[in-house]
């Protein structure tokens, strides 16, 4: 019984890391008549980070947007937890508030909008969703000087209208600046690495890193290995035509970094 | 003429003794406007030609709150009774216009060369056909009042529908500056009140206006509003109209340009709800040279509200080097929503600028999902990008004590729309 009672604090981490985040099986979705994923099964444990990889069109956001709750895709079957709860049953809101964060491929302008209000709505509301006081100006203040230093983003970029006339890589480096924000569980990038500059990659890539703990898990869609020598993944995926066709490790990326996609799709047909 | 049947209702209106004749002959052979009348044509009052109206409505007494705006005066009019509360600051007098004109010739002079447009206007005419004898506030030469003040016209519901018609003129002297915060509201339950009011203002030489207007009606209520500002060399007026409640408000807001070098703009927010509508018919006359006029109109549209934005620009022959611009920018927060815009520039000078742009949409799914996804609920994320959008105008309200009272109405407002 002592054992027992102790077990949590001594086994937290361990027990953390073997802890199923994200579910995904058989998860078929479309747009209009259009099917686009075609039965994905992943599964992600705290801890881990997961490369998704893929030709152009494969449906690597879909299957983030379809995560993230957008609704213009229409799941026709499969299953996703997230965490023990049917992700497929939230809101995208309720979704962020139970953890789950995507770094989108083209960031959306929000006119009128500075970053930093849109932050403050964000995380009162997700407090108000978690039962928790909302925060004041004073600790917001404090926090986002804490988090722009994550991605050396300037005070002056975030006063701006959200995303307005941003560039691509003030965009890409701003998603992580919102994820160091919200701390999510799950943190998916997609392509957060195009349009960045050498000196911001790597940058980014710290910033991620330095958010990464036991007890969240990443996903990064990427085309290039470079990222992937700052942010090691665990498995690398590869995602074709709507299905994850291989999965292996870290060497994964780099052989597909020198022989392209061809021999995987041929050993398909 | 009328319809006989439609005339029966409005008969009692020529037994009143205390109305014009002439002004009310104007009016009776129109009646209330109606959708047949161009100018009319989405705000239709067809349905008052039949109502048994109350011409001259009780009046009440009883205090009624007032806004704590720093540094004001408030002028108070309740069902069409004026009393000022406080003393008038030095520099600002009121007089009833007939005494008004006896006393101050270069008033008289203005007066009596006024020359509105008042094609399709029955409602100008009814109105003065009840105000023969209006209150001329006039701030005397040179004097900068430094501090505002606050007309609160209030109506209150009575057992019948009644009409109530009020009026103020306004007069700066020469140098003169004022700010002036009108505030239309109603007390009582929804019964049919229709206000037709009337303001109309001159400003001389160097003058400056600063005009807000808070059009904030209970359900039931109709407003129509006639502002008329003539505007003399060097002088600039800074106008604000916020439609924020009522179930029927049209503005009619006419700036005549009668010297140069004159700066007219005109700023107007309306968030018209379920079952409301909303109206801003504006007239620009251009008449002289050399002056500027900024047009900036941002609608928000909820539930099935119908919004109507008219702009006339004219440019006279004489009025060479006009600047004119117009912009009208609408959001549909709704699907049931609809606007109805339209811009209409005449133009007799040929050497003048003057562009304008309408332009009405919906919110952006895009943008409200990537707000929803970072945990921002739908409704929320909805209330927030539509306050970015009228903020443009809310900004420019220089009291801060206002811009934040009307701002909190505003998002009240929106807010209570997503609940429906
Ligand atoms: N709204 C839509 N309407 C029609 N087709 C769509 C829509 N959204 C995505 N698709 C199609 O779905 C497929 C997958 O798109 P997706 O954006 O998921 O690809 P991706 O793997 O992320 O590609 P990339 O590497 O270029 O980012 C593409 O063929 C795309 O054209
Ligand atoms: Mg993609």
């Amino acid at each position: 019984m002592v054992f027992q009672n102790l077990r949590p604090y001594f086994c937290a981490s361990i027990e953390n890391s073997n802890k199923m985040m994200l579910s995904v099986k058989d998860l078929h979705a479309r747009i209009g008549e259009k099917e686009i994923l075609k039965g994905i099964n992943l599964e992600v444990r705290a801890g881990e980070v997961h490369a998704i990889m893929g030709p152009n069109g494969s449906g690597k956001s879909t299957l983030a947007s379809v995560l993230a709750g957008r609704e213009d895709y229409e799941v026709t079957s499969g299953s996703v937890d997230f965490l023990g709860k049917d992700l497929l049953d939230l809101a995208p809101e309720e979704r962020a508030a139970e953890g789950l964060f995507l770094a989108f491929q083209y960031p959306v302008e929000i006119p009128g909008v500075s970053t930093t209000n849109f932050m403050k709505s964000a995380v009162n509301e997700i407090r108000k969703y978690r039962g928790e006081e909302a925060m004041d100006a004073v600790q917001f203040l404090k926090m986002f000087k804490e988090k722009m230093a994550y991605v050396n983003i300037d005070q002056s970029l975030l006063s701006r209208a959200l995303n307005e006339g941003f560039s691509g890589g003030e965009k890409k480096r701003n998603e992580i600046f919102q994820m160091a924000v919200l701390e999510p569980k799950l943190a998916i990038l997609d392509e957060t690495d195009s349009g960045l500059d050498i000196d911001a990659l790597r940058i980014v890539a710290e910033g991620v890193n330095k958010l990464k703990s036991p007890d969240n898990a990443t996903i990064v869609v990427t085309h290039y290995q470079r990222l992937l020598d700052y942010i090691i993944p665990d498995f690398v995926h590869v995602l074709y035509k709507g299905k994850i066709v291989k999965s292996g490790t870290k060497d994964l990326a780099l052989e597909l970094e020198e022989r392209g996609y061809d021999w995987i799709i041929s050993a398909l047909d | 003429m009328l319809h006989s049947d439609t005339k029966n209702t409005l008969v009692n209106l020529s037994e009143l003794s205390s109305a014009s004749s002439e002004s009310l002959t104007n009016f009776m052979e129109m009646g209330f406007p109606t959708n047949k009348w161009e100018e009319w044509k989405y705000a239709s009052l067809k349905s008052f030609n039949e109502i048994s109206w109350r011409w001259t409505p009780e009046t009440f007494t009883h205090a009624v709150a007032v806004p704590a705006f720093q540094q004001s005066l408030t002028v108070q009019n309740l069902n069409g009774q004026t009393s000022i509360l406080g003393d008038l600051p030095e520099g600002l007098t009121c007089v009833p216009l007939n005494q008004f004109l006896n006393q101050n010739a270069g008033f008289k002079a203005l007066y009596e060369k006024r020359n509105p447009l008042l094609d399709q206007n029955s409602l100008y005419h009814l109105n003065d056909a009840f105000n023969q004898n209006p209150f001329v506030f006039c701030v005397h030469k040179g004097t900068p009042l430094d501090i505002s003040i606050v007309h609160q016209f209030i109506l209150e519901a009575q057992a019948e529908p009644a009409v109530i018609q009020g009026k103020i003129i306004l007069y700066l002297e020469e140098g003169a500056s004022l700010t002036w915060i009108e505030q239309q509201a109603s007390k009582g339950s929804n019964s049919t009140l229709f206000s037709n009011y009337a303001l109309e203002i001159w400003l001389s030489e160097q003058a400056h206006l600063t005009l807000y207007k808070d059009q904030d009606l209970g359900n039931g209520v109709s407003l129509v509003d006639h502002t008329f500002i003539y505007q003399a060399a060097n002088s600039q007026v800074d106008m604000f109209t916020f439609s924020i409640n009522g179930t029927f408000v049209r503005n009619n807001l006419h700036f005549y340009i009668e010297g140069p070098n004159v700066v007219s703009n005109l700023n107007g927010l309306y968030v018209p709800g379920e079952g409301q509508l909303m109206d801003n018919h504006s007239v620009v006359d251009h008449r002289m040279p050399h002056s500027e006029s900024n047009e900036l109109y941002k609608g928000v549209l909820l539930g099935n509200a119908t919004g109507v934005f008219n702009g006339k620009i004219f440019v006279r022959k004489d009025a060479q080097k006009t600047n004119a611009f117009q912009s009208c920018k609408n959001v549909l927060a709704s699907d049931r929503a609809t606007m109805n815009t339209k811009p209409q520039l005449e133009i007799w000078a040929d050497d003048v600028k003057c562009s304008h742009g309408t332009t009405t949409g919906q919110l952006s799914e895009e943008a409200l999902f990537y707000m929803r996804s970072r945990g921002i609920s739908a409704d929320a994320a909805r209330t927030l990008l539509l306050l970015a959008f009228v903020q443009q105008v809310i900004d420019k309200v220089e009291i801060i004590s206002l811009r934040d009272y009307l701002s909190a109405k505003i998002i009240q407002k929106i807010e209570q729309s997503w609940e429906a």
